[in-house]
């Protein structure tokens, strides 16, 4: 009984040094806020009509799908102590040239396949184009990424001749509307996309290597780490899962509106890398962490929706929850509070212990 | 040595400059119909945006052509930035055009442009979008549908629709735009001590179908599906709101009526299949208009501050059949 108690408050103290552990409470505390103003707000249904579940928290599972793609990108990018701003203007590349195919391909499945390997190409191939100019040419990701940011947009609208196109495809329309098992299939796909990026750089090296290059390029050469190498494959994949991303964001109106698709979602993919842990320093990073940060953003959001907070008032609501996280996660106000507490209580041993990233 | 060398270096650019212009203009001629020389305008315009703008801009581009006399020069802004649009209106006055038409997607922060513009002696007339605060010793005209009058034709049609009063909620566009204001202000004049409705409240959806329809989804959820009517401030909204009542397990045009502004082919095909209920154009093609003032004001003419373009409303799936084969957006 008492090993069982010793185990439990271990784990939670494992847990609260997680990185990702204060973004967690914030996601509570909004759901609980939520509740307050409508005690039913957790409550999920089941629709017997189209065999889904349905609630406020599906909604926001679904939310948090494209969200979660570009963050898990930006986080492995971060990590090499770069940085994506393109991801959102490939968003609205990935939706338009899926949508331009569809519009003309018609409603088969094979054209659905089509448009998704069309848009994961691209997204794939401009990525690359971000690697060259860093990797090889040698400029600075923020430059690199800023250039493919605002290309990225225009050429969405070359792609679309400057309007928002609209298509019909069930298939298509199905990743980011359809259920699976009552769940919704976006954030399955986002779920297994996030297992498997996590999977694949925990389990073989490739994210110790990255996190080299992010602390220390010389060192990680002298090591013997072939930095062009993983900068191709980190800004290659942020690339592709912005294009899942894209695909995600216009399968679920099946239009792509190439002025607001991805519009500076890389802001809240940066916000959700931070909330997550990773410093933008380079280094160590949390994929783990970037989802979470993810899933409070849209949640976020949506409480925003929910509460019914004016639109106005909306941008002040979230910058003031992120910075009270923010500020929640900073070491020095954490060490404040620790010195305020050791004056009133005598301090047990609370050594900051580095947690392993998941 | 090194001053000289630098006023040297400054000259040889203000000339490379000055050539470069030069040959752009002469270019601009070379291109111009025989009769006389061609008025050159500039045109700052908000860009890609929705099928309402392309179907405006496209058609002020369409009306001052060089067969008509003008050399239009279209400048975009870049991602409705209105930094880029400053950018744009600056750059046309140093090159001296002879009049620009701007259609500003902030309406606030223009004076100080519009002062210099003043100045240079450039007129400047507003296409559909308008200033904060108006003030209309800064520009010669402004040509718009009135926002005011066409969200009040909603709001008419929805108190004749519901005559027992029902809730309805509010898609608008991105906070601080002048027509955000003036949809607003119209649909809330309307409204006012209509104690049947009751407001459910307002929300941005910054004119995205995408945005619309999750915001849309939330609210229908913290409101227990009990909505009767959305009023969406331009067509793409309201037909992402359309899919959210869909996806609810509603029917849209029966359990949620959906108004909407602007009048694009899509909303039209909508109203015609009972998904929308009511769409009231806003009619983007005033070019025509437009032309007349711009003539007006260069031959030194006076013309009202406010030119009023004509809009007319689709209140059932017939009228949007019958409007439908020559929609041109």
């Amino acid at each position: 009984m008492s090993t069982d108690a010793t185990s439990r408050t271990s784990m939670l103290r494992t847990l609260l040094h997680r990185p990702y552990f204060w973004g967690l409470i914030a996601i509570a505390l909004l759901l609980a806020v939520n509740s307050l103003k409508d005690p039913s707000y957790l409550a999920i249904g089941y629709n017997a009509n189209t065999g889904s579940l349905v609630g406020n928290v599906i909604d926001i599972l679904r939310a948090a799908a494209p969200i979660a793609m570009i963050s898990v990108g930006m986080c492995l990018v971060i990590a090499t102590a770069g940085i994506d701003l393109s991801v959102g203007s490939l968003m609205a590349v990935a939706g338009a040239v899926s949508m331009e195919l569809l519009a003309s391909a018609g409603g088969s499945a094979g054209a659905a396949l089509a448009a998704l390997g069309l848009a994961l190409l691209l997204g794939a191939v401009l990525g690359a184009v971000n690697a060259v100019l860093i990797s090889v040419v040698g400029l600075q990701p923020f430059i690199s990424t800023l250039v493919m940011m605002l290309a990225g947009r225009g050429l969405a609208k070359v792609i679309t001749g400057g309007q928002n196109t609209a298509a019909s495809n069930e298939t298509f329309r199905w990743i980011a509307n359809g259920y699976v098992l009552g769940l919704p299939v976006v954030f399955l796909l986002a779920v297994l996309i996030v297992i498997a990026v996590g999977l694949l750089v925990r389990r073989s090296a490739l994210g110790l290597m990255i996190e080299a290059i992010g602390m220390d390029p010389r060192a990680a050469r002298l090591a013997g780490v072939n930095r062009r190498g993983l900068l191709f494959a980190v800004y290659i994949a942020s690339g592709a899962l912005a294009a899942v991303a894209g695909i995600f964001a216009s399968a679920s109106v099946m239009t792509v509106d190439v002025s607001n698709t991805g519009y500076q979602l890389e802001m809240d993919a940066i916000l959700a890398v931070v909330i997550g842990g990773t410093s933008l320093a380079g280094g160590k990073f949390n994929i783990t962490g970037a989802a979470i940060g993810a899933l409070l953003i849209a949640t976020l959001d949506k409480t925003v929706v929910f509460l019914g907070i004016s639109s106005s008032a909306t941008p002040a609501f979230k910058a003031i929850v992120i910075i009270a996280l923010c500020l929640l996660q900073s070491q020095r106000v954490r060490d404040l509070f620790r010195a305020r507490r050791a004056k009133t209580a005598p301090v047990t041993s609370d050594a900051p212990k580095e947690a392993v990233a998941a | 040595m090194n001053p000289t060398r630098r006023t040297i270096l400054g000259a040889s650019a203000a000339g490379l400059v000055a050539a470069a212009l030069a040959a752009c203009s002469s270019g601009a001629e070379g291109g111009g119909a025989g009769s006389g020389d061609p008025v050159t305008i500039g045109f700052v315009a908000v860009g890609p945006e929705g099928a309402w703008r392309q179907a405006n801009e496209q058609n002020i581009q369409d009306t001052f052509t060089e067969d008509a006399g003008y050399t239009l020069k279209y400048a975009p802004a870049t991602n409705l930035d209105q930094k880029s649009q400053i950018d744009a209106f600056t750059s046309f006055i140093d090159e001296g055009v002879d009049l620009i038409l701007l259609s500003a997607t902030e309406g606030s922060g223009w004076e100080e442009s519009l002062g210099r513009a003043q100045e240079a002696e450039i007129p400047v007339i507003l296409i559909d979008r308008g200033i904060e605060p108006d003030d209309t010793e800064l520009y010669a005209t402004r040509l718009a549908p009135d926002n005011v009058a066409v969200s009040t034709s909603v709001a008419e049609w929805a108190k004749s629709t519901f005559p027992d009063g029902a809730k309805y909620f509010v898609l608008e566009g991105p906070a601080g735009v002048s027509v955000v204001n003036e949809r607003n202000e119209g649909w809330a004049q309307a409204m006012e001590g209509e104690s049947a409705f009751t407001d459910l409240g307002s929300q941005t959806a910054n004119w995205s179908t995408e945005e619309a329809k999750s915001v849309f989804e939330t609210v229908l959820k913290s409101n227990g599906n009990d909505v009767q009517l959305v009023f969406a401030q331009n067509d793409e909204m309201g037909l992402g709101a359309a899919q959210a009542v869909q996806e609810a397990g509603l029917t849209p045009g029966e359990d949620v009526k959906i108004a909407t502004i602007d009048g694009t082919q899509a909303a039209l095909e909508a109203l015609s299949e009972g998904t929308l209920s009511f769409v009231a154009e806003y009619n983007p093609l005033f070019g025509e208009q437009a032309l007349e003032a711009v003539g007006t004001v260069l031959e030194g003419g006076e013309v009202e501050p406010y030119i009023q373009i004509e809009s007319t409303t689709f209140d059932s799936p017939e009228a949007a059949d019958e409007a439908l084969p020559d929609r041109k957006y």
